[in-house]
């Protein structure tokens, strides 16, 4: 019976949540983010640091003149630390914060494709039981046969700390 | 009389005509003011009455049309009176400016009143203008001056022409949004940084290729064009600022019952928007000091021997890069003895301290220096010298002051010629380049082991021109590894943060850049010691010091 509820929960939802996902790779997961959010892709430039910031912001890159904030998601979701290479890429985002639509870059390992999600792919993230909050999992969808985490990247953002992730994914 | 606004018709409540009618009508109103203030020298100048009255003309026009009736109301009583005088058959005296003044007035009252309605949706409250209506009629009925018929008949005659000719040149100006003129000038900055990097790409190998390097060369000059032309669209006359006080000169003279007379100089002089927008104040200030202070009453000028109608001159003009205003009066100048003796009551000077002259007109900007004694109802009114000290060094500016008993003051004022540019010195801490603002620095030098001492084994001080000054180490501020811990293998730069000085201690001079200051956006916006971010020559991102966080009181 209580399965029965989940389904039609994530029915009922899977409507909102489908869509046009842009995915990435983060160590060995693969993450998917809307593509509504996504302002750019570029690949990885000179960041300069920014003092008395947490780690996981890298610093500040010039994006066409104007300034703006990187934060490394392999940092936020407590992985280890990787050089970057030719294939990390930084996406330029939209946040929303305080009503104000704000542009913040997000390293990342690779990225893969546009993806066009049917509600029927996405479902809810399962229980990773207590003391793992994931607010800021929109849901699961498995395309092909492999698990997409589709993230909010807004919450992603403004959430305080996000360590233990990356084990809870494991 | 004054409506209620439900009573306002239809058009009334499209708020773009609405917002049209407030930036037009007050275009219009500031004219109007310094025609009024012309008018007022000269009473049968003819042109500016012309001008007047097109202005209230226009503005009656538009308030019928949009039905703001106790806009229009006023508009036209203004109107009546001016078409009287441009008859002939009423001479304009400083009373009728004085009436037409305040129905100035009451009209950008109103207008800052429809701009709230607009912005907070609640009702615009025009104020009562019954009053004002009577006086604006009474003073249509003063006596009429028969003689000065044939003169204003024949000065209109003369005027006809000039005022039409001024037509067109309203049309070569448009309005163009500052958040667009903003953007504009990044992306020029960084075209400009785009063309030095394909300039400098060593992959060309200019060598050989004459064609190319011309065809480089033509494009280098075309965006530097473009960047100066760009930077310039920035930039306005003072103008503006500089009538703004002629009101101001003369209201205060009626008040203070003294003959005052302003000069202005250089009004053409332009500088960025920013800067004009915030002298205001400052010099609104040393205008009013000047003539509360400064200027002695006609009879107290006629026992000097001086000329009844004293004379505030306000000047400006480019040199070097930077902008210089003077504010100046013919007045008694500073009395340098009571200005000793209140600093020493109020503990800001040491008893036995011998100060020059011009260090002792300078305690007029220190904090602390009030103007209580001399409260009226002009100056003195809690806003102290200091705080225009303090707002001009906001604009990064320098402020002196210069007197000469019995002969008048003078306030100079020196400030960069945009808000936006900085000239920055480009420093090197580990692998991180940061800009600091070259205002702030008064020299550099390496340091020798022996001039370095450290009080309680912590804080370092070292020892430049006879004077002990701490040192802050840049890379344990910023948490940066540093190319060499030793101290003497570093550039120590002697850097001024509120009026003190430390040695800020980096690893090497890289260069001097002209920035354009860029915000770090919301997230980072509290970081102590940076001001901002700017695109360097590579492209790069380069932090903007903060002098003031670095060291100072913010630090401690």
């Amino acid at each position: 019976m209580a399965l029965a509820t989940a389904t039609q929960d994530s029915a009922a939802k899977g409507d909102s949540r489908a869509g046009k996902y842009l995915t990435f790779v983060l160590g060995k997961e693969e993450f998917a983010i809307q593509v509504l959010r996504v302002r750019e892709i570029m690949g990885v430039q000179q960041i300069t640091q920014v003092p008395q910031t947490p780690d996981y912001v890298k610093g500040v890159i010039n994006l066409r003149g104007k300034v703006i904030p990187v934060v490394d998601l392999r940092v936020k979701f407590g992985m280890p630390e990787q050089e970057y290479s030719a294939r990390t890429c930084i996406i330029v985002v939209q946040i929303e914060e305080g009503g104000a639509g704000m542009l913040t870059g997000v390293v990342v390992d690779e990225v893969s494709e546009v993806l066009n999600m049917q509600a029927s792919e996405i479902e809810d993230t399962p229980e990773f039981g207590r003391g793992v909050a994931t607010p800021y999992l929109l849901g699961m969808a498995k395309v092909k046969g492999k698990v997409k985490i589709l993230l909010d990247i807004n919450k992603v953002m403004n959430a305080r700390e996000i360590h233990g992730l990356a084990g809870a994914l494991a | 009389m004054a409506k209620m606004p439900g009573q306002f018709n239809e058009l009334a409540r499209d708020p773009e005509l609405i917002n049209d009618f407030i930036i037009e009508a007050g275009e219009h109103l500031s004219n109007v003011e310094l025609q009024l203030l012309a008018l007022d020298q000269d009473g049968a100048n003819a042109e500016a009455l012309h001008a007047i009255f097109r202005g209230f003309h226009t503005i009656k026009g538009l308030a019928g049309f949009l039905g703001l009736d106790p806009i229009q109301e006023v508009a036209h009583e203004i109107e009546t009176v001016l078409d009287l005088a441009r008859n002939g058959s009423l001479q304009i005296t400083p009373p009728h400016i004085d009436v037409i003044l305040a129905g100035k007035d009451y009209l950008d009252r109103s207008l800052a009143a429809l701009k709230e309605m607009l912005e907070t949706g609640a009702a615009p409250a025009l104020g009562e203008n019954e009053a004002l209506l009577a006086s604006i009629r009474a003073s249509a009925k003063e006596p009429r001056l028969e003689e000065a018929v044939p003169a204003a008949l024949s000065a209109l005659a003369a005027t006809q022409e000039p005022a039409q000719a001024e037509r067109p040149a309203e049309a070569q100006a448009i309005k163009v949004d500052t958040q667009k003129l903003d953007f504009l000038v990044d992306m020029v900055g960084e075209m400009v940084i785009a063309q030095s990097l394909v300039e400098h790409d060593p992959e060309l190998g200019l060598a050989g290729k004459p064609r190319l390097t011309r065809n480089l060369a033509q494009l280098a000059r075309i965006t530097a064009e473009v960047q100066r032309t760009a930077m310039s669209m920035r930039m306005i006359p003072i103008r503006q600022l500089f009538r703004k006080m002629s009101r101001l000169v003369r209201d205060l003279a009626r008040k203070t019952g003294k003959q005052v007379e302003l000069e202005l100089f250089g009004e053409e002089t332009e500088l960025d928007r920013g800067i004009v927008e915030n002298l205001a104040d400052p010099l609104m200030h040393m205008v009013r000091n000047s003539i509360d202070h400064g200027i002695e009453t006609a009879a107290e000028r006629a026992r000097a021997g001086k000329d009844a109608m004293a004379r505030v001159t306000l000047r400006a003009a480019h040199q070097a890069g930077f902008i210089l205003i003077e504010v100046s009066d013919d007045g008694r100048g500073l009395d340098a003895q009571k200005i000793l003796k209140k600093a020493r009551e109020k503990g800001l000077v040491e008893d036995d301290a011998e100060l020059s002259e011009s260090q002792i007109h300078n305690l007029i900007f220190s904090p602390g220096f009030s103007t209580a004694e001399r409260i009226t109802s002009v100056s003195g009114r809690g806003v102290g010298m200091d705080v225009v000290k303090k707002q001009i060094l906001k604009l990064r500016g320098k402020i002196e002051i210069h007197s000469r008993p019995g002969q008048g003051a003078t306030f100079y004022l020196k400030l960069p010629l945009t808000l936006a540019i900085i000239d920055g010195l480009l420093v090197g801490v580990g692998g991180e380049h940061y800009v600091l603002p070259v205002f702030a620095v008064r020299e550099m030098f390496k340091p020798t082991e022996g001039a370095i001492s450290t009080v309680e084994n912590r804080h370092e001080m070292v020892l430049v021109r006879g004077s002990l000054l701490p040192v802050v180490r840049l890379h344990r501020k910023f948490g940066v590894p540093p190319k060499s811990e030793k101290l003497w293998e570093s550039l120590l730069i002697v850097t001024e943060a509120e009026g003190k000085r430390f040695c800020l201690a980096v690893d090497e001079l890289i260069g001097k850049q002209e920035v354009v200051i860029k915000s770090l956006g919301e997230s980072l916006r509290n970081v102590r010691g940076v001001a901002g971010g700017a695109i360097l020559g590579d492209g790069r991102v380069g932090l903007i010091l903060d002098p003031d966080a670095l060291f100072g009181k913010a630090a401690a």
